[in-house]
């Protein structure tokens, strides 16, 4: 007659049983995957970033306003009006569209191969408080 | 489609349990995580399918729902932030 008090030590040890009956001891940490409220990611965004609307009509002034007239030399930084090899600026501010397409690899409208690059350097550089630093940081966010 | 997590230099994280926050230095945006955000994004270790990043997941966690499913709403919403990218 078998002994029904002692645990039958052909039996796996009770504690190591998951509800499924398998035998294998479970240690990892448990995860949900489906959502418990309103999902898993909430995004900050900086008080700069605009709204997908106006991103594309910001302007970028090349240069910004209190440098107006200077040249853009082939490293983006302003230079004296009429140094070789430094370019006039662009009639016009450009768009943040214009910049953003700009930068995934097509070139600003009525620029040359060089004139853009020197363009893009200059925008590149922008720091806060400079004319277009603000469109121009914006456009780096996603979804705008 | 395979989904893809920032390289970490990309990244400051900050455990702030039950959450963990975490600054993308490429958009400038922190964005606040609740689980398991953090643990897809640590699972993400190379580009992967769905079915490959449950499979990691289930080898590393005791999955509750491991539904590919529910991992694809998970998935949107860090593609969504801009955190996990598409290829």
């Amino acid at each position: 007659m078998s002994d029904h008090d002692q645990p039958d030590p052909d039996q796996p040890d009770a504690a190591a049983i998951s509800d499924g009956g398998n035998a294998v001891p479970t240690r990892r940490r448990l995860l949900q995957l489906g959502a418990i409220g309103a999902g898993a990611v909430v995004s900050i965004r900086p008080a700069l970033a605009q709204t997908a609307g106006s991103v594309m009509n910001c302007e970028i002034p090349v240069p910004d306003m209190g440098h107006a007239g200077g040249f853009i030399a082939d490293d983006g930084s302003i230079v004296a009006a009429g140094t070789k090899g430094a370019y006039a600026p662009p009639g016009r501010p450009f768009k943040g569209e214009e910049v953003k397409r700009a930068m995934a690899g097509n070139q600003l409208p009525g620029t040359s191969y060089e004139s853009n690059r020197a363009y893009m350097n200059y925008i590149r550089r922008l720091q806060r408080g400079q004319g277009g630093f603000t469109c121009f940081a914006s456009l780096q966010m996603p979804r705008g | 489609m395979r989904y893809r997590a920032p390289e970490a230099a990309a990244l400051i994280s900050t455990d702030l349990a039950p959450f963990t926050a975490l600054f993308d230095r490429r958009s400038g945006i922190t964005h606040i995580l609740a689980s398991p955000a953090p643990e897809i994004l640590a699972a993400l270790t190379e580009p992967m399918t769905i079915d490959m990043l449950l499979a990691v997941l289930a080898r590393e966690y005791d999955l509750a729902d491991p539904d590919p499913a529910a991992l694809a709403v998970r998935l949107d919403e860090l593609v969504a932030s801009g955190l996990v990218a598409t290829t």
